[in-house]
């Protein structure tokens, strides 16, 4: 049973996480209408701002989140206003380029950096530490801080979308750029402000990470993979879709753990050798392309 | 002018004269070639420095006479056998390539004539620089390769002195075999249902995954319970879900075969996780980094990972001490693994042409194939030096055997690792059960 339990809350714990890094995807696809192919690079480097400015000042990354979070506004307004505004008049096939463009750039850029070979914490207040919560179920300090700075992270995003005469503004321009324009909306800030937040949001998802995860400037594409899935699976453009799916997400991802549960409960031989957790990421994949081929609008979608 | 140019044709024959008979003169103390081929830069030219100085300093024992010293090599200056003939060493730079490694072979045997190879570090360098010998009937002797494929190819020209990945993985059933019968130093034998139920994770590497299916067949053999058995990513930056699974188990015995950075996370996990199985073992490679100790600390007193060399063994053989003392003189270092089975590679080479009293290449064969060192003139912890002639692992060192070590706390405080297999050279008492993070 406690293995049953602590598959269900690692894989809630992870997806709260994985919710927003998706969280900037739905953003910016929202208000624009462009796919973001380098999300995860955003990440990556999220998570060595939270690396070096926590090993730089000797606390954890978990109180880097600020820095974080300007270092990914920055960079999601310098990439709007140097890149993204003048591929977005061209075609669909030219913008899909260019950010998948930006993602190799921004990779390689990371590699001659900091090179090729992983990094991690290795100390901090939570790092190492973990409450035994009975049962057997064991949740590590720094999962269950940066799943609940997820959660409040992405709260402040929704009541600025939902509140604010920003959010409401960013709103009308995701509804109609046009109509927005002739209501005095500064439509160009708004799509800036878009790429400001979702890269702050997938950053702050970065430091948050970075707390368990070791990082390398490769790390990008599996979460800009796993965020397309959560986009696709809430629906794009819809933010409550995108938490409601990072929590799915989370649960997939927990699929070999509950496989454990029922080989050791049933003890059937053939069950405990099959390699799940070898395929702990295909299930997401496929999870991806069924609901890609039989709901393309995603559970939350309202976009076409 | 008639008689200049007739002195200067007698000055011309004489000096001749001299060139033709100098070698004569001398050819009692012919020179014996040996080409050395490893990685001397590139990503493993710290190993490859390590290795070279290795097997320098056994060509610089074997050429000179130190009587203090209980090896055969170090009675006789040069090879007695043939003459006194001086060992030279040839060495060439694979950078850890394949190809090069290759090129390199047949430079050496077609240019510089050598009699004999002795190399490569790399299984994959081992692999294509042993063909080419085999190719040109050159003998080979490779001294710390452990891909268990190397031997298996039914070679005539290929001897390996190291034992390799098979040896280190039935040296861990031993030593939980030996647990359960109570040979293990200070530790009572316990019951074989306590430590009956295993699980492994390996990268999924070439290297992982065998070592994952030799963990396969020798629980078969040894009649334990494989519980869970997974490849993994190297690369991977999380690896909670695999720790869960090793820990839904329930396993007694966690067996690992990581690079270094997964390693870490790996332990780094477990202790998060609060894993208590009462084994974790490593196989060598990230359990035995520098880096491993310094990240993880404490935290990894009581964790097992096989060997091949460790300074300890210097304080239990009396001639490993010495070997070490003349290393550490040359070099500035201690012996390790590299260095220690370099040295024991080149050591083998001397044995060989000594025994074959001739460079012939059937000669050396036959005597490689005849050829024993025992143990106590090794610096190694090896039972001795005796090779396959038969059977589907030619030229097999079939009387070597790895080290198991456990990080344990000793009296400053530092973590340091203990031998605890073979059980006659353990150094400490076995920490057993391990007593968790």
């Amino acid at each position: 049973m406690d293995i049953l339990i602590g598959s269900l809350f690692a894989g809630l714990l992870i997806g709260m996480i994985l919710a927003l890094v998706a969280l900037g995807l739905t953003i910016i696809f929202g208000v624009m209408d462009i796919v973001n192919f380098a999300h995860g690079e955003f990440l990556m480097i999220g998570m060595y701002t939270g690396l070096l400015t926590a090993q730089g000042l000797g606390i954890d990354p978990l109180f880097t989140l600020p820095v974080a979070a300007l270092v990914g506004f920055l960079l999601g307004i310098i990439c709007y206003f140097g890149f993204i505004k003048f591929i977005i008049r061209g075609p669909m096939v030219a913008q899909l380029l260019g950010t998948f463009g930006l993602m190799l750039f921004l990779r390689n850029l990371a590699l001659l950096i900091f090179g090729s070979e992983d990094r991690a914490v290795h100390t901090g207040l939570l790092v190492g530490k973990s409450f035994d919560l009975g049962l057997g179920i064991i949740v590590p300090a720094t999962k269950l801080a940066a799943a609940g700075l997820s959660v409040a992270a992405f709260f402040a995003v929704w009541m600025l979308m939902h509140r604010t005469r920003v959010g409401k503004a960013l709103t009308a321009t995701a509804l109609d750029a046009q109509g927005a324009r002739y209501m005095g909306i500064p439509t160009e800030r708004m799509n800036a402000l878009a790429w400001g937040i979702g890269g702050a949001s997938v950053t702050i998802a970065g430091a948050l990470l970075v707390n368990f995860w070791s990082v390398n400037p490769f790390i990008g594409l599996l979460f800009t993979m796993i965020a397309f899935a959560i986009v696709a699976l809430g629906g794009f453009g819809s933010i409550p879709g995108a938490f409601f799916a990072g929590l799915v997400v989370g649960l997939i991802t927990e699929i070999p753990g509950f496989w454990d549960f029922f080989s050791y409960t049933f003890d059937a031989e053939w069950m405990m050798d099959v390699p799940m957790t070898s395929f702990k990421y295909m299930w997401v994949y496929v999870a991806y392309f069924l609901i890609v081929v039989f709901r393309p609008r995603g559970l939350f979608g309202w976009k076409q | 002018m008639k008689t200049f140019v007739k002195s200067w044709i007698s000055v011309l024959s004489v000096l001749l004269m001299m060139v033709f008979l100098a070698p004569a003169g001398t050819m009692a103390a012919e020179e014996i070639k040996i080409g050395v081929i490893y990685p001397l830069t590139g990503g493993a030219a710290a190993a490859g420095r390590e290795l070279r100085a290795g097997a320098e300093l056994a060509a610089e024992i074997a050429n000179s006479t130190m009587a203090d010293l209980p090896m055969t090599m170090a009675q006789n200056s040069g090879v007695k056998s043939l003459g006194g003939a001086k060992i030279k060493l040839i060495f060439k730079d694979h950078e850890g390539n394949p190809t090069l490694g290759a090129d390199q072979a047949k430079k050496l045997i077609l240019d510089d004539k050598v009699d004999g190879i002795l190399g490569c570090y790399f299984s994959s360098v081992t692999k294509t620089v042993s063909a080419v010998c085999e190719q040109y009937g050159i003998p080979m002797i490779n001294g710390s390769s452990t891909s268990p494929a190397l031997t298996e190819r039914g070679f005539k020209w290929f001897w390996r002195t190291t034992p390799h990945d098979k040896w280190f993985t039935k040296d861990l059933f031993e030593l939980l075999v030996g647990l359960t019968e109570g040979k293990v130093k200070g530790v009572k034998a316990i019951p074989k249902k306590d430590i009956i139920n295993i699980a492994s994770a390996c990268e999924k590497t070439e290297w992982g995954s065998h070592v994952s299916e030799l963990i396969k067949e020798f629980s078969k053999e040894y009649k334990f319970k494989l519980r869970k058995s997974f490849l993994y990513a190297a690369k991977s930056a999380d690896l909670s879900s695999e720790v869960r699974s090793l820990k839904a188990s329930r396993a007694d015995v966690m067996l690992f075969a990581s690079y270094t950075s997964d390693a870490i996370l790996m332990v780094k996990t477990l202790k998060a996780q609060k894993a208590q199985p009462k084994i974790i073992w490593g196989q060598d490679a990230g359990f035995e980094k520098p880096e491993f100790r310094e990240t993880l600390g404490d935290s990894i007193s009581g964790i097992l990972t096989r060997t091949v060399f460790l300074p300890k063994v210097v304080e239990i053989k009396k001639l490993a001490g010495q070997v070490n003392d003349m290393y550490k003189k040359k070099t500035g270092n201690d012996l390790g693994g590299a260095s220690a089975r370099a040295f024991t590679g080149l050591q083998t080479w001397v044995a060989v042409l000594e025994k074959a009293g001739s460079t012939k290449p059937a000669d050396i064969q036959k005597a490689a194939n005849a050829i024993y060192i025992p143990g106590k003139e090794l610096v190694v912890p090896w039972q001795g030096i005796k090779f396959a002639s038969t059977g589907n692992e030619m030229g097999q060192n079939v009387l070597g055997s790895g080290l198991i070590g456990q990080y344990q706390k000793n009296k400053d405080g530092k973590i340091e690792l203990e031998i605890v297999y073979p059980f006659d050279v353990s150094s400490a008492d076995m920490i057993f059960p391990f007593a968790g993070f």
